[in-house]
């Protein structure tokens, strides 16, 4: 049987997740040791590639990868068509709306919100019966409201220290943001039992993991 | 200017691969023709309301307006004209139609799919029983057996059962419904925190497995066996045991597989689903059902109909593409015209050679590594 093929987002998503991967009897040794190689076949069930996180769905809809790791932030903003099968318990935040403490969210005029998500944050205004103006940024949202640029932003907070650091306040959260396993529609009918297995064994050490945080955070 | 561009998701098609898609339909609709059923052709350019019935998310079409400001598609699919053509005409049931065609979904900008898809299809309208499915099944196998397309599984569904089952659990509405999203979704941590309050419950095996209940015709069938009797589960389960075995029966080869957790692949279908796939496609190779809702004849009274349609584009990705053979050029003067000809039928691909001369033609036998076939040798 052909190993499956596994797109995961580099980066931070792919820090917390290896370990996930690992304790749940994956060989992860290539993984962990990467240098610059972006494919990795250590598990001879498993084929790793390292994409980024707006790819992942590109890989999966074209067929070409059976199963993705991604964040909902990604999978939201692109209106993903596969199946998203397991929340993991890593990479949880949340999406905010925030801006400088002279903001007033009740202000009677178009507002200009800047984010790197223009389709969440659409949705979001139209959810609350707004109309804005959005513009889309790619890095350092924060400074849009702070030079000027725009009247607020929406964007993605872990523990709020960025935000601080620059002098921003939460006006209102938004949808919660975490890692999901995200499964190619027919793949899952030509691998059923493979990925069956993965997704059982991923979610007990996800489980695991959680539980394990979970007791570190209440004996701090 | 864009007059040396494509728009995205189109594509030219030429060479081996465009002349493999040739005979991919014709084969196909030799198939179709030869079981008696006839031609249907419509439009390409349609009002928009004829496919309102599509969920619009999976189908955005290429919109524009005609001079009353009526919006216009170029359609996005080939079975709801047939339902116009039905309701508008009045043509006499039962008919068998064949159809041929592509059809244009706008898919996500610069992610390499394409937008225009080809596909070759029947509809059998005005027989309600179960021989019309399986009539639609034996076409789709007989097809795949046609392009020598091995190990074929088909994978059978019903757009009922879902309903069916939820109406049974002891749950309040809406949990049902979110439910019933959360298994479509297959959104496995969202399924099982809404499931949780039946843990215990006859229906416990049954929902524990439901989100995998695919695959395997026999062990989704116990699975279901699990569930508190009821009639309407039973009815269905009986007619896709029945197909099963008459596709056993048909095509010994082919794998049947079941799953009866999925919504079914169109929003109208009514009775039984199927989709055909190998291991190796990246897409469904067919896709057919029952809708018998959609389609009113002429005084607006239900019309029962079922239809299967080929991905041919999907087909070709499969097929092998021949190796490019060795062409023969035919080289001849101008008053040998009549000799070349006959030339041309006697070898086999071969091509007039239209070369001004003896030296030109030669030159482009060797770059293009043809045979040449010279009639011209040894006359002055």
């Amino acid at each position: 049987m052909a190993p499956i093929k596994i797109a995961l987002t580099k980066g931070r998503t792919e820090q917390q997740v290896v370990p996930l991967l690992a304790a749940s009897g994956i060989n992860c040794s290539g993984l962990r040791n990467k240098g610059r190689k972006l494919i990795f076949k250590d598990d001879p069930r498993y084929e790793f590639i390292l994409v980024k996180g707006p790819d992942v769905l590109t890989y999966l809809n074209s067929g070409t990868v059976q199963v993705g790791i991604v964040g909902s932030d990604i999978l939201d903003e692109q209106t993903n068509f596969q199946y998203a099968m397991l929340n993991l318990s890593v990479g949880k935040c949340r999406f905010v709306l925030a801006s400088t403490a002279d903001f007033n969210p009740q202000q009677q005029r178009r507002k200009i919100i800047a984010t790197k998500y223009p389709n969440i944050t659409k949705r979001y205004f139209e959810g609350i019966g707004e109309d804005v103006e959005i513009i889309k940024i790619e890095g350092s949202v924060e400074l849009a409201p702070l030079i000027g640029l725009a009247d607020a932003i929406v964007d993605i907070v872990e523990t709020g220290t960025t935000l601080r650091e620059n002098n921003l306040k939460v006006y209102a959260k938004l949808q919660p943001v975490n890692t999901k396993l995200v499964v190619n529609r027919l793949a899952l009918r030509q691998y059923q039992p493979q990925i069956k297995t993965l997704i059982k064994n991923l979610q007990a050490a996800d489980q695991q993991a959680a539980r394990a945080n979970q007791i570190e955070e209440l004996s701090k | 200017m864009k007059n040396k561009n494509l728009p995205n998701g189109t594509r030219d098609e030429f060479g081996s691969q465009a002349e493999v898609k040739e005979q991919l339909q014709i084969k196909l609709l030799d198939l179709f023709k030869n079981r008696g059923f006839r031609k249907l052709t419509t439009p390409v350019v349609e009002y928009s309301d004829v496919f309102k019935p599509l969920s619009a998310d999976n189908y955005r079409p290429y919109q524009f307006l005609d001079e009353q400001g009526e919006t216009l598609v170029l359609r996005p699919d080939l079975t709801l004209p047939v339902a116009r053509v039905m309701s508008t005409t009045g043509i006499e049931l039962p008919v068998k139609w064949y159809y041929n065609g592509d059809v244009f979904r706008v898919k996500k900008r610069l992610s390499g799919s394409y937008n225009q898809i080809t596909q070759a299809g029947i509809e059998i309208i005005g027989y309600k029983g179960l021989k019309a499915d399986w009539e639609c099944l034996q076409v789709a196998l007989s097809g795949c057996r046609q392009l020598n397309l091995a190990d074929v599984t088909v994978e059978l569904s019903q757009a009922k059962f879902v309903e069916a089952v939820i109406r049974q659990l002891p749950l309040p509405d809406p949990t049902k419904a979110s439910l019933k999203q959360a298994l479509f979704d297959k959104d496995l941590s969202r399924y099982q925190s809404l499931w949780a309050p039946l843990t215990g419950t006859a229906f416990e095996k049954f929902l524990s497995e439901w989100p995998w209940l695919f695959g395997d015709f026999n062990q989704v069938i116990k699975i279901v066996e699990t569930l508190p009797r009821a009639v309407e589960v039973e009815k269905i389960v009986k007619s896709l045991i029945a197909t099963k075995s008459f596709l056993n029966q048909q095509f010994p080869e082919d794998h049947v597989t079941l799953d009866l957790s999925v919504p079914s692949p169109q929003s109208y279908y009514t009775g039984m689903a199927f989709r055909g796939f190998t291991g190796k496609s990246a897409d469904y190779l067919f896709s057919g059902g029952r809708y018998d809702d959609l389609l009113t004849n002429f005084q607006k009274v239900k019309v029962s109909a079922v239809g299967v349609a080929f991905d041919v584009d999907a087909l070709v990705e499969r097929a092998e593409l021949p190796v490019d053979q060795r062409q023969t050029l035919i080289y001849f003067d101008d008053d040998q015209w009549e000799l070349a000809e006959s030339k041309l039928a006697e070898v086999q691909n071969a091509t007039l050679c239209l070369s001004q001369s003896r030296q030109a033609a030669k030159q482009l036998a060797d770059s293009t590594g043809s045979r040449l076939l010279d009639l011209t040798k040894g006359r002055q």
